[in-house]
Parts: structure tokens; sequence; C-alpha cells
């Protein structure tokens, strides 16, 4: 009996001590943020544009000094776009007691399978691009999002189609992971909503190389805009190559995923001019607060694509937030999600201030959408719902 | 019934060019199974090297995506190269870890295999990236000719090109097999390995030429799809050798026309799903007649049904 006891107190202590339930850490024995995404595989490009906006974020805090005079440290937690392994990243940060916040996932699929874990460790995640509505609705208070929902993303690119594209009659082809699913599912209601009923939907599958069958069903439905529904550019870059191959005078319209000059409009060869494009974030390029960013990423990794600048603001959200709680000096991981709650009017780069509602949702997402000129991306219409 | 109909020319014209490429991976699983009764899951792995490969001579070979030099030349070179490249490749596989398993249990050259697969995927992945490597065909081709157009069939240049090698390839393969005195050595071979031995066959350097044409011919399948897909990337080769495989279970593992077959019948029942289902459901249709010309002839559309050795 007293065996078992001792036992049970002793597992009981072991399981609070592990889960860090409540307690307080010295910020000197540092600060962890996490980045968890795709670095590696199809969506590797946009995703290190993430890791590596951020990076930019925590090198100018390091610069200043740090946190507390405690020096950042940036991790990466590579998922492959797999949920498996982006389970095991969420495991993984949430065992390091030091980790204070996480950059993403990006993805919805793998945002839906950590979802749970991040939020018992109560470890915050912003993410930057995850869109699938439901992600802020089964009550966790740990998921943040700068990017607008999928359901404000649907919505408007059904008004884009109708208002700006003239749309009669739409496919829709979309890849069978979360973020495309739901994506596909909410344009349908936005569209049907604004009276285009002649719709046609079917799927593709990620990475295959070869869409030309289901192209062909297309051809002959003989659509107005194919609203080409992928994670990846190198996917819509065949999507668009084929299209033209197979002679479909449609109007391509693709995902923000689409958004890379080298993955899309050059990797296409020319068949991506005159598409479209949706996505999240605004012209950077044309926001005065953003030059300087913009001048030190290209500096030292390149060419932006429209991912990054979400993630610079998000770390430096996150990173204002663990600022606060640390000021005593203490700092646990529930006071920094209780900061980032307070996250109201946040100016930053992305020329919108981020504020969080109570789900952690961003208020009043807008959807910007870009025409391919030449080898660029012209912001042609911003629809903000109405 | 129009809308279906419609399509149908265009669907026959994508799947054979599907078939065609997994006709040719095929053949490497089949011919290797024919003689040392082993899955070579290496294989969709040899055929993302050539695909590799083939980028590579494009690449090396343009300016500004331009080609330096004449098209048609730059496109054998990229075969040829291709080839030769995972051909080398098989052999290499073969020698280090195959042969010194030739007398184990099957298990462990099926684990050996896997473990080639991982390793080759994962030395792309350390030394080319994950990023897909872009084939900049566009300008290979006249303007001209890159899109045909035959009343309601249009397709690619390149898909009529990428057909014609790959059936003139599997032209070769057939005649060598048939006509010559390797072909004939290779046949006997897999038909007894010993009984071969006992007649003067040297079955070893038949092992290695089986490694040899089955792993160029699956290079040249991987820039086939590249000119015609326009990507690869180091992941191309799991679901490539998957589709492979099944088209050589399909037409009867072991038996290369049925190979050939098999990948022929594998591309236009995807193809054909699609046109008249939901495209997601164009692997389950495809497993499902594989599933069934199993039940009723489990030895495959063209294997011969061996009687068990005593």
């Amino acid at each position: 009996m007293k065996k078992s006891l001792v036992l049970l107190f002793s597992v009981i202590a072991a399981v609070l001590f592990s889960f860090e339930v409540g307690f307080c850490r010295d910020v000197s024995k540092g600060i962890h943020v996490g980045d968890a995404g795709a670095f590696t595989g199809d969506a590797a490009a946009p995703c290190m544009e993430i890791f590596n906006s951020a990076q930019i974020a925590v090198d100018e805090w390091n610069a200043k000094g740090g946190i507390h005079g405690v020096k950042i440290k940036h991790i990466m937690g590579d998922d492959a776009m797999d949920p498996a392994q982006g389970v095991n990243v969420a495991y993984k940060f949430a065992a390091d007691k030091l980790m204070y916040g996480v950059i993403g996932p990006p993805m919805s699929h793998i945002a839906q399978a950590t979802l749970k874990i991040y939020g018992n460790a109560n470890l915050a995640c912003i993410t930057t691009a995850a869109s699938k509505p439901n992600l802020t609705e089964q009550g966790y208070k740990h998921f943040f999002r700068v990017n607008a929902r999928n359901d404000a993303h649907g919505w408007n690119c059904a008004l884009f189609m109708k208002r700006y594209l003239k749309a009669k009659k739409v496919a829709i082809l979309n890849e069978k992971v979360a973020y495309c699913e739901n994506m596909a599912s909410e344009t349908i209601k936005g569209l049907k909503k604004l009276g285009i009923t002649n719709i046609m939907q079917d799927t593709i599958v990620a990475g295959s190389k070869d869409f030309s069958a289901v192209l062909t069903k297309v051809k002959a439905f003989n659509p107005d805009v194919l609203f080409f529904i992928a994670t990846a550019a190198p996917d819509q870059a065949i999507g668009v190559r084929q299209m033209k191959n197979l002679g479909i005078h449609a109007i391509f319209f693709g995902t923000e995923g689409a958004r890379d000059k080298k993955d899309f409009i050059a990797a296409a060869e020319g068949a991506a001019e005159g598409a479209y494009v949706y996505h999240f974030s605004p012209d950077i390029f044309s926001i005065p607060a953003a030059q300087g960013y913009i001048k030190e990423y290209e500096a030292k990794y390149g060419t932006i694509s429209g991912f990054g600048p979400p993630a610079y603001e998000a770390m430096n959200i996150l990173l204002t937030a663990i600022d606060k709680a640390a000021q005593d000096g203490q700092i646990s991981r529930k006071e920094v999600i209780k900061y980032l709650h307070q996250t109201k009017g946040y100016k930053g780069i992305l020329g919108f201030p981020v504020t969080f509602d109570e789900k952690g949702d961003l208020e009043g997402g807008a959807t910007y959408f870009f025409k391919v000129v030449g080898n660029d991306f012209k912001q042609v219409a911003v629809m903000t719902g109405k | 019934m129009e809308y279906y109909l419609q399509q149908l020319p265009q669907q026959l014209m994508n799947g054979l060019t599907l078939g065609g490429v997994y006709a040719l991976i095929a053949i490497g699983y089949t011919m290797v199974y024919g003689i040392l009764f082993m899955l070579n899951f290496a294989h969709g792995e040899i055929y993302m090297i050539g695909g590799f490969a083939g980028w590579w001579v494009l690449h090396l070979l343009s300016v500004n995506n331009q080609p330096v030099m004449n098209a048609a030349l730059i496109i054998s070179l990229m075969i040829i190269i291709a080839m030769a490249v995972s051909g080398l490749l098989g052999i290499l596989v073969e020698r280090f870890a195959y042969r010194p398993l030739r007398q184990a249990p099957r298990i462990n050259l099926l684990l050996s295999a896997l473990g080639v697969s991982i390793f080759l995927q994962n030395l792309i992945l350390n030394f080319q990236g994950a990023r897909p490597r872009f084939f900049h065909v566009t300008s290979l081709v006249p303007e001209n000719i890159r899109i045909i157009e035959m009343g309601s069939v249009v397709f690619s240049f390149m898909r009529v090109l990428v057909i014609v090698i790959s059936f003139l390839l599997m032209g070769l393969l057939t005649y060598m097999i048939n006509k010559t005195k390797t072909g004939k050595a290779m046949r006997a071979t897999a038909q007894d390995i010993e009984a071969a031995t006992f007649m003067g066959i040297d079955t070893d350097r038949i092992i290695v030429y089986v490694f040899l044409i089955g792993s160029a011919l699956g290079g040249a399948a991987g820039t086939l799809v590249g000119l015609l897909f326009t990507q690869v990337d180091y992941y191309v080769g799991f679901q490539a050798g998957l589709k492979g495989f099944t088209a050589a279970v399909l037409g009867g593992i072991g038996n290369i026309s049925g190979a050939m077959l098999g990948g022929i019948i594998l591309g236009l029942t995807e193809a054909l799903a699609t046109t008249f289902f939901p495209a997601a459901y164009k692997d389950v249709i495809a497993f499902a007649i594989l599933i069934i010309v199993l039940i009723f002839r489990p030895w495959g559309l063209m294997g011969e049904k061996i009687p068990e050795k005593v």
C-alpha cells in the first residue's frame, strides 16, 4: 500500500514537472522560439522564405540586445509536409522547456494534426498561412494567425471571379488536403451565392507531375475560369502549362502558393502569362514600412515571393509578447499567450494593423489578387468581403 | 454522353504516354524478378536519378534556358547519358547490395533493396536539394510544331516524342531478347539459372546485363518524363516505382512483353478512369482492376503458369 502510494505521488510529480504546469522560468536560462514548416519537399521554397524572414526579425531583436539581455535562439522543425513528422516536431518543441512560442505550421493539415499537442503544452503558435477556418474554432487559446481564413478567402475569390474575371462557368481542381479541400468548398459556396451554379469540381494529386487526364475533363467542360487549388508552386506551373498544351482557353487562377516567380512563372516558361493568383498578403514592395525588411532579405536570401513578410511580422509580434512576459525576469508560456491575445492594432510591415480576436484570428481579413505580367506579379484587386 | 465521348481520343493519348513510361519502368522490375526472384525496390530511385542525369545534360547544354546546339542532339544526349548513368548505377547496386546476398534468403535481398532505395533517395536529397528541377524544354521544339492539333485532339510535340521513343526502346529490347545470343542466354538464365550454368552460360555476367538493361530503360523513362512533365525531384521515384511494379505484376511478373502490356493497360486505365469517375478514384480503379486480374489469373496477363518445382 505504502509502496504504491509513493509510486503514485512520484508519477504525479514527474508529470507535473515534465509539463511545468503553471511554473515560471527564469528568463536568463535562455529563450527559444520554434519555426515549424515543410523546409524540405515541394513547399521548401515558401517555407524557407518563412524561416529566413523570421530569422531576420530574430537577428534584429538580438542586435538590439535580445530580450531582457538574453539572446533569442530560433529553432527549425522540419515536417516535410507530412502530418506525422509535424507531430514529432510538435512534441520536440513542447518538450523544449525554454521554448516560448512557435511560428507555423503554415499548412492547415499539419496545423490540425498538431493543434492538440501545442495546445496542451500551452505553447503559442502563430501561423502565417494556415487558413482552414476550424483551426481556431476548437476551443484552443494558443493558436493565432496573421493571415485571413479560408472562408474569407473563398468568398473573396468568388467575388473576384464574378466581378473581375466576369466568370459564368467555373472549373475547380483541388488537391485532397485540408487547406485545398476547404478552400474549394468555401469558394463553391460563395460562387453559388453569387448565382454562378455552372461549376465543375475534381481533384488532383500533389507531386504526381501529370494532370493531363483531369485537365482533359476540364477541357470538355469548357469553363471561363479554372481555379487550380494546389499547395505548392511547382504543381501549379505544371497545371498552367498542361492547360495551355491541351488548348484550354480558360483563365488560369492559382492560389497563394503560386505567387512565386521562380517556381511558377519561370517554371511554366511563358504559359503563366496572364494567369491570376490570390494571396493573403499585399504587394509588399509598395509598403514604405517594409523597405528595410525587403533590403535585408534580398541582400541575404534572394527574392521574396510573399510568404516571407507575414513571417517577419508574426515573429515580431511573438517576440513583443515574449518581451512583455519577460519584463519581471520570470516567464511562462501561459503569459506569452495572454500577451498575444492583447495584441491590438500592431503596426508592422504588412500595411494593415494586426489585431487578434478572442479566437486568435486576424480581424478584418483581406484577399489580394495578382496577375502575371512578364516575369512578375502585378496587384490588380483587393477584396474585403464586400 | 457526348461530354465523355469528346474526351476519349485525348484521354487515349494521355493514357498511352503514361502507359509507355510505366512500361519502361516495369521492364526493369520484371527482368530482375525473372532471374533473381526479387523485387528491386531501388528501381524507382534509379528512374529518378535518370531524370536528374537528363536534367543536368539539358542544364549544362543551355544558356539562359536556350539550347546551345541542335535540339535533337541535346534530347538524344539526354536520353543516352541518362541511360548510361542509370545503367551503371544498376550494375553498382547489383554488385554491392545484391550479389553478396545471392545465397541468402529472399527476404534479406528485399530488405537490402529497400535500404538502397532509401539511401539513393537521401543521397539525391543531400546533393540536389529538395526543390524540383525544372526542364526548360519549350525552346527545344520549334514554335510551329510545339502544339499539334488533330480535330478535337490537341497534344504537344513532346508527347509524340515520348510515345515514339518509349515504343522504339521496347522494340529494341524485344529484338534483343528474341534474336541475339545474349538474349537467348538471358531467357535460359531466367528459365533455370543452374541449368544455364551447366550449359556454359556465365550467369553472373547475364545478371549484370539484366541490371544494366533494366536500369538503363528506367533511366530513359526518367528523362522522358522530365521532358514531358518538365519537373524532377528526389521523391518522384516512389510513385513511379509503385506504378511500374504494379504494371509488372499486372502483365505477369518475369515476363517482358507482359510488363509492356501491363504498363500500357495501367496508363490507359488511369486516363479512362479519370474520364468517367472523379479523378480521386483513378488509383482505386486501377488497383481494383489489378486485384480482379490477379484473382482470375494469379500469374498475370501474360505470365506463365509455372509448375511447382520439386
